[in-house]
């Protein structure tokens, strides 16, 4: 190592690092924040990755650390990233300040290790107060786990070693992936350019007017190609349509940035009208030198939003699901080729404390004509050959046992029960219904949970209720057992029930549900998949939030001294303020609109290869997009406005 | 002490060569106060920079006590410029996280001095310019003239034998230039330091020796101040710059 003054120079030096770290700080504290804030989420989940109570919620859980694991590895280099921009921002605004020190007589690799202390220094902060504070967000998250699968949740002071080294392996990881790049940077610089770094002109990537317009139009191409070739829903084209989006992105920004200016100088009417001339100018020479940087946030957006609605598109499903499974507290489907149902419910009365139950048979209707109406309107997917049927007086004793309302069944009608998403289209249904050779009318349609998805259910997401003689005249399609139990099913007894299913006179496959499974299944599965995605979301977020804020931020001595000008120039503080505004609000809104129409459809499109009836309510792919974006800009706003009120305090002259 | 040989820089790329210094040669002897005279662009802050090894030269040699700068390995181009030079600037270059006694003292300390002995020398040199109050300030506590001679006691505490100053009164108002010029005047007479000045600024070029006048990167002119008072070779400087051709702006 290098550093042959050390020893006499340390108290200088040290102290040098240490002040010029905290005026880093200061300088960067949204940087600071989200710092802080990757280190405590990261040390929250850590706290997940050890912990033995989590993981004993559910055998389902084992995964959950890998998850995590990989995950946090994105993080890590996302995070790289971050630091490396930003120290690399620092850098070239400090470059004056390095180059002193190589004329006083310090070596490039001298400098270099200084600026590394002072990052590690703030580094080392961010990581202590991210870890206290990671304290508190791994107590969310229990919280939540614990509420995901219905266990009381009690506070207890937790500190997990291993959550703690884990963390600090990974900002080592983050700093050393940022440092590499910078040693580099410095070491290889020369003296003079770091002395008049700050003379250098910015370039535009793209210098002629006509490649500008090329690359503008090809990129809206790509970007419209793109997200068609991800709704086609094929895994070869999805990837190439994401290609082209970013594709997309980078073209976009490096045309549009540069392109603005042009556009003005060829309509000089609109450039003097109002205030035009003022933002525009401003603001372009801000954007025509970060179309990079400007494009890279954008993809950061893209991948939050796509993370986040896939997080609440997993997560509607599995609880959609999970809510269609458990009516009942047991459910079994038993096919009609099975010669052992006997030995369910042997099992069953011996080892689990019923408290009602029902065996009934579900069979088979004339034809499939409500099946093939439901087709076409409301695109059911087709379980059976035939429409199933359900006698009424087995309909009625499940209604008593799920605690419904009755229903009425008058002479020559008939009722059906289906899934929400059906209802508008069965009341609709003004043909007749014809079971063994007689015509019924369609008397009511309920919607209530009736166990009623997949196979060997209540139908195949709905079933026609009709008098018990004229069911009987029809073949069996398969045979039921539901029950309420006095306790949940346990897993043991879950297992048994299973292995009696998989036991050696299996003919057919037969379907169980226990109410306490499906919820635990459910809860697991959004542990393991929505928890890592939320996680990587918010990162996202937070990165591409952090280096816009800091790029704008970094010019406050400019703006400070532009707006200063004004005031002299005679404008009044309302139309300065009004100024700053709207050109932030241009700058905060251009990275994310591109994000916000890619998502959108992205989310859609997901939504909507879930199978039908699952997503409903406040599940809808519509909603959980409105949802997606909400929570994005709610985050996106508090970085927003932090910058916005510090820029507004440092830059408007009293 | 200073041999400058045939040096020539160009900037730009290909299709856009600019030559900023033309073959310039002269030198520098032990105790000298040199300055180099000319219009905005005529090259004078290159051939700084090129001889403070800011910046490189396209050809030519520079030789400081016989050694060729050009020819220094990366960590005896530190220990060079730790030892043999100082630089002021005309912005200064203070480090506003340090106070200016510790601004004096950095360079020391990069020169292996004991704790006590960086105190002292800086003290010394605090004194000699006349800046002991503000030892413990921070750089923007003091006033412009204040900062520029606490960059000069920087330049010169770890005995540094060429003190290189580029537009150092540039930031200044006449009052504290003059005491700046007084100060390094008295350097060069007393301590026997030798300075090389960079200025468009006749007053300041006149407490020089010898005078260097550039034209578009060439030595236009050289004028001695030998036995002659000031204000006669301040005259003299404002007659050489009219022939010149500088902007007014540039010799009032």
């Amino acid at each position: 190592m290098c550093w042959p003054c050390w020893e006499v120079m340390s108290v200088t030096l040290s102290k040098l690092s240490l002040r010029n770290a905290r005026r880093q700080a200061g300088d960067y504290l949204i940087y600071f924040v989200t710092i802080v804030m990757v280190a405590a989420l990261l040390y929250a989940f850590n706290g997940l990755v050890f912990s033995q109570e989590i993981q004993e919620l559910s055998s389902g859980m084992a995964q959950l650390p890998m998850m995590i694991v990989m995950v946090s590895i994105v993080v890590v280099c996302v995070i790289g990233w971050l630091v490396s921009y930003t120290t690399k921002f620092m850098f070239t605004r400090r470059s004056r300040e390095f180059g002193t020190y190589v004329l006083i007589g310090l070596t490039g690799r001298q400098v270099a290790r200084l600026f590394f202390l002072e990052n590690i220094a703030v580094g080392a902060v961010a990581l202590g107060g991210g870890v206290l504070l990671g304290g508190f967000l791994y107590q969310i998250l229990r919280a939540i786990i614990f509420a995901l699968f219905g266990t009381p949740y009690h506070f207890t002071i937790c500190f997990s070693p291993g959550a703690v080294v884990l963390t600090c392996v990974y900002f080592t990881g983050i700093y050393l992936l940022a440092q590499a790049k910078s040693n580099r940077r410095i070491r290889k610089m020369k003296i003079y350019d770091l002395i008049y770094f700050d003379r250098r002109n910015e370039g535009e990537v793209i210098r002629t007017s006509t490649l500008r317009k090329r690359v503008f139009v090809l990129s809206i191409v790509l970007g419209v190609a793109g997200t068609v070739l991800i709704m086609l829903r094929d895994l070869t084209l999805g990837l190439i349509g994401a290609g082209c989006i970013i594709v997309f992105l980078y073209g976009f920004f490096l045309s549009f940035a540069s392109g603005v200016p042009a556009f003005f100088d060829r309509k000089p009417s609109r450039k003097y009208r109002g205030r035009n001339l003022l933002v525009f100018r401003t603001l372009t020479a801000k954007l025509g030198t970060m179309g990079i940087a400007m494009a890279t946030i954008s993809m950061l957006f893209t991948a939050t939003l796509i993370a986040e609605g896939t997080g609440m598109v997993f997560s509607s499903l599995f609880w959609g699901r999970a809510i269609q499974n458990s009516c009942f507290d047991l459910f079994l489907g038993i096919s009609s080729t099975r010669q052992d149902a006997q030995a369910y419910l042997d099992y069953i009365g011996e080892h689990i404390p019923v408290e009602a139950d029902l065996q009934y048979q579900v069979y088979r209707g004339d034809d499939n004509r409500v099946s093939e109406y439901l087709i076409e309107k409301e695109a059911l997917l087709p379980y059976y050959d035939e429409d199933l049927v359900l006698r009424y007086s087995d309909y009625a004793a499940l209604r008593r046992m799920l605690g419904y309302p009755e229903a009425a069944l008058e002479p020559g009608s008939c009722l059906v029960h289906c899934m929400p998403y059906l209802e508008k289209a069965v009341k609709k249904y003004d043909r007749p219904v014809v079971v063994d050779g007689v015509e019924l009318t369609l008397a009511g349609v309920y919607v209530e949970n009736l166990c009623q998805y997949g196979w060997d259910g209540n139908g195949g997401n709905f079933i026609l209720v009709v008098p018990d003689e004229l069911a009987e005249a029809q073949s069996v399609s398969h045979r039921i057992y539901a029950a309420m139990t006095t306790q949940p099913v346990t897993k043991e007894q879950f297992a048994a029930l299973r292995a009696i299913r998989n036991g050696p006179d299996r003919m057919d496959y037969d379907t169980l549900k226990a109410r306490s499974e499906e919820e635990e299944e459910a809860a697991s599965m959004t542990a393991m998949t929505v928890f890592p995605l939320y996680f990587l979301a918010l990162v996202l977020a937070m990165t591409a939030a952090t280096i816009l804020t800091i790029q704008q931020l970094a010019e406050m001595g400019r703006y400070r001294k532009q707006f200063l000008l004004l005031q002299k120039l005679g404008m009044d503080r309302g139309e300065m303020a009004g100024t700053l505004r709207t050109q932030f609000a241009i700058y905060a809104a251009q990275p994310v609109l591109p994000p916000v129409l890619i998502s959108v459809s992205f989310i859609l499109n997901l939504g909507s290869l879930v199978e039908p009836g699952i997503m409903m309510g406040a599940n809808r792919p519509g909603t959980l997009a409105a949802v997606a974006l909400g929570i994005f800009f709610l985050i996106y706003g508090i970085y927003v406005m932090m910058a916005y009120r510090m820029l507004r305090r440092n830059v408007l002259p009293l | 002490m200073l041999e400058v040989k045939n040096i020539e820089k160009y900037y730009g790329s290909r299709n856009n060569v600019t030559k900023a210094l033309d073959r310039v040669s002269f030198q520098v002897e032990d105790g000298d106060f040199l300055v180099i005279m000319g219009a905005s662009g005529s090259g004078k802050t290159t051939l700084l920079n090129c001889i403070s090894t800011i910046d490189t030269v396209s050809a030519g040699d520079i030789l400081l006590d016989g050694v060729n700068i050009a020819e220094l390995s990366v960590a005896d181009l530190a220990r060079f410029r730790r030892e043999k030079l100082g630089f002021v600037f005309q912005d200064f270059n203070l480090l506003d996280t340090l106070t200016i006694e510790e601004n004096i003292g950095l360079a020391l300390s990069l020169n292996h001095q004991d704790p006590d002995t960086v105190k002292r020398k800086v003290e010394e040199m605090a004194g000699k310019l006349g800046i002991l109050d503000i030892l413990g300030k921070f750089p923007y506590q003091v006033s412009g003239g204040q900062k520029q001679r606490a960059a000069v006691a920087r330049a010169m505490v770890a005995g540094q034998t060429l003190l290189l100053a580029d537009e150092p009164t540039g930031a200044l108002d006449s009052k504290a230039s003059k005491n700046l010029l007084e100060i390094l005047s008295q350097m060069n007479r007393k301590l026997g330091g030798t300075i090389l000045m960079v200025t468009h600024d006749a007053y300041s070029a006149s407490y020089a020796g010898r005078i260097l006048f550039l034209k578009d990167g060439r030595i236009f002119n050289e004028l001695v101040r030998g036995e002659r008072t000031r204000a006669v070779f301040y005259h003299e400087i404002l007659d050489v710059l009219a022939l010149l051709g500088g902007d007014v702006s540039d010799v009032i």
